[in-house]
């Protein structure tokens, strides 16, 4: 096989056995790797009613075709599983270097099942497979955590593993690799959690082949300078990041603040990208083959807050910043950090953390329930405290690292919980931007942006632009997003090559690595039957149109500030549009005609 | 009328933000009075020719300018205007 190893491997936990088998051929071709194969997998081999932490879940760590050649920005993987936030199929999309050095190994996908009677962590190094013990290493951070299994393996290895989030099974917990790239969403962390399995250190001496090096070297060459020559992908991320964002954002009047009670955070130029490049910015840093090099490698001196990493992206500068009303960039890169080190979405936390701080200001919880803490909006040191408490678990922090719906339900208010299908929105307030309310309410896994990133031509003009004011035409917006993205996630390719390239440059790549010919309609239909197998998975999972909405306070109470003062999203507007594009009946569930066409039962 | 920069603006301008006493009338106006202010990068930046430069964004008073009039949008004193190069995320 080109692109593909040809091996999948197969490691039960419970029995302690490790199995190779050969890479289903059918399989690779129709779904290609990652999100599409991960998912696949899931849905066969996972029953529908199995309890996300039991050790009757599995899962799946697979990279792309794409992934490990030097096609740009091809080093992401996907960590595929059933979801305990919220019980979808979890693909969580991470880069760093550990997917190619997967298929540098042979390995088309790795799938774990059972449960170890103790904590274990695996050593893979090409045929060889190891189950070794990690009691001494259970506990620690994530880097910690890496340094530690390097130490024991190799110091080369690529590890991937969790911190005391995951361990404490919490439902917003990531899987870390390369110690400071998360796989962040819908709680996969607690997964490996429940398995016992605290790492996976990979060393590869392999190579992915390539059917046709000319083409493929051409097809490349191609790719990599339309990615230089845009302005965001040749020079914006890497001097920014993607912390520019929280200007823009604002300047448009979508940047959610306070829990989503507004749209427009006045002090926002403290924390977005160009503060963090003149005050924490060591330097820029790329994943695996990526000239792109949207990482931040960032210090904060400020005692207080003292620290190395990697980060903030700009959902985490959003969540930890204005949506919790701070807007000191110190304690944000600080809070960003422990979640890194602890293992948890920062997304997910920071928005959780909100929750709370209006929680608390309306006096539903009080400092009785918050271990003494005043957690108000604004409250620097309450928001850094809770994080670092989330991380350990201790007293509300506990609660804290449920995740904001489990939070507000438990304190009977869900509705300041801001989550569809229970994960958290991230940093686009869809009052202010119709098209993206749409794509975080028919998200297959909840609250989530890069899956149909609308705000690429909402808000961002990329290519093409189209009013975030207007309703009209984000229904088939959010779906030609939605099945690009499925289809690019499977490749193993990074969402931000799109700004350079798209469709047809993934298509021929791909064609030229794997010697299957991918035109671009086979490329997006492969990305609209991956998304309609995710909706088929969540349909026994009990999920139904209703599901398919926003928080109402979204849909009812105007932005109260700033530029978009007075909007609400219009979801109503867009949603049977969308139905009907998608070829589902007005429930929302994909007919027989589109699932045949798709060749899903 | 306030004019605010960011990003890569800001290299060419040399500040984040610059308070006009008399709006111009049109976006065009402005601009073309900014570049004679800040000079050949910004020039750059904003125009393409005599056309606006597709990978500027300016927004006034939080609308994209390519949906009011572009150049030709009329401007007031009590406008924001924020001018963005091309950014991303996610």
């Amino acid at each position: 096989m080109f692109g593909w190893t040809g091996t999948t491997l197969r490691v039960d936990l419970t029995k302690g056995t490790v199995t190779r088998e050969a890479t289903d051929i059918g399989l690779a071709h129709t779904y290609l790797g990652a999100r599409g194969m991960g998912g696949k997998i899931i849905l066969d081999e996972v029953a529908p009613d199995t309890d996300a932490l039991s050790p009757a879940n599995k899962i799946v760590f697979s990279p792309g075709p794409l992934t490990g050649t030097f096609a740009p920005s091809a080093g992401r993987f996907e960590v595929v599983t059933k979801a305990p936030l919220n019980n979808v199929i979890a693909g969580s999309n991470s880069g760093g270097a550990f997917g190619p050095e997967l298929k540098y190994a042979g390995y088309d996908a790795l799938i774990i099942e059972g449960k170890a009677a103790k904590p274990v962590y695996l050593w893979i190094k090409n045929d060889e497979v190891e189950i070794r013990d990690a009691g001494a290493i259970w506990g620690h951070t994530t880097p910690d955590t890496t340094d530690l299994v390097r130490a024991e393996t190799d110091e080369d290895a690529k590890v991937a593993c969790i911190g005391p989030g995951g361990e404490h099974l919490s439902p917003i917990a990531t899987v870390m690799n390369e110690m400071h790239r998360a796989a962040g969403r819908s709680g996969v962390g607690a997964v490996m959690g429940s398995k016992n399995l605290k790492a996976i250190a990979v060393f590869g001496t392999g190579a992915v082949t390539v059917a046709d090096p000319e083409r493929f070297k051409t097809a490349v060459m191609k790719a990599r300078k339309m990615i230089q020559e845009h302005p965001v992908g040749g020079t914006g991320l890497k001097a920014y990041g993607t912390d520019v964002l929280v200007n823009i954002l604002n300047q448009t009047g979508a940047l959610p603040t306070r829990n989503y009670q507004d749209g427009y955070f006045p002090t926002a130029d403290k924390i977005g990208g160009e503060s963090l490049a003149a005050k924490q910015l060591v330097r820029p840093k790329g994943c695996f083959s990526c000239i792109i090099s949207c990482g931040r490698v960032t210090k904060v001196d400020n005692p207080a807050y003292a620290g190395f990493g990697e980060g903030p992206e700009y959902e985490t500068a959003w969540s930890f910043g204005a949506d919790c009303g701070i807007d000191d960039l110190d304690a944000i890169t600080k809070a960003n950090f422990l979640c890194n080190e602890y293992g948890l979405d920062t997304i997910s936390l920071g928005s959780t953390i909100a929750c709370a701080m209006e929680l608390f200001e309306r006096g539903i919880i009080t400092a009785k329930d918050t271990d003494g803490v005043q957690l108000t909006f604004g409250n620097v040191a309450a928001m850094v405290e809770m994080t670092r408490k989330a991380g350990e678990g201790e007293g509300f922090g506990a609660k804290l690292a449920q995740g904001s719906y489990r939070l507000a339900e438990s304190y009977g208010h869900p509705e300041y919980s801001m989550t569809c299908k229970k994960q958290e929105m991230p940093a686009y307030d869809p009052r202010g931007v119709q098209g993206i309310g749409l794509n975080y309410a028919t998200g297959n896994r909840g609250g989530c942006h890069v899956r149909g990133y609308t705000i690429a031509i909402e808000v961002l003009q990329n290519g093409a632009v189209m009013d975030p004011r207007i309703t009209e035409g984000k229904a088939g917006l959010d779906i030609t997003f939605q099945n690009l993205t499925a289809a690019l996630d499977s490749a193993g390719a990074c969402l931000f090559s799109t700004f350079g390239i798209g469709a047809p440059e993934l298509a021929e790549m791909l064609s030229a690595v794997t010697g299957v010919e991918y035109s671009v309609d086979e490329f997006m239909k492969i990305g609209e039957r991956i998304w309609n197998q995710e909706r088929l998975w969540n349909l026994t999972q009990g999920y139904t149109t209703a599901d398919d909405t926003l928080p109402e306070r979204l849909l009812k109470d105007p932005i109260k500030t700033g530029p978009a003062k007075g909007e609400v999203n219009r979801l109503g507007e867009m949603l049977p549009e969308y139905y009907q594009l998608r070829g589902w009946d007005d429930k929302g569930v994909p007919s027989k005609a589109k699932l045949k066409e798709l060749s899903l039962n | 009328m306030t004019v605010r920069f960011f990003a890569t603006i800001r290299t060419y301008t040399g500040e984040t933000e610059r308070r006009l006493d008399d709006a111009p009338a049109t976006l065009r106006e402005l601009l073309t009075a900014l570049a004679a202010r800040y000079g050949t990068l910004f020039r750059r930046a904003a125009f393409a020719g005599a056309d606006l430069n597709p990978e500027i964004i300016i927004l006034v008073n939080g609308r994209n300018v390519l949906y009011l009039r572009g150049l030709d949008t009329a401007l007031s004193q009590d406008d924001e205007v924020s001018i963005f190069p091309m950014v991303a995320g996610g």
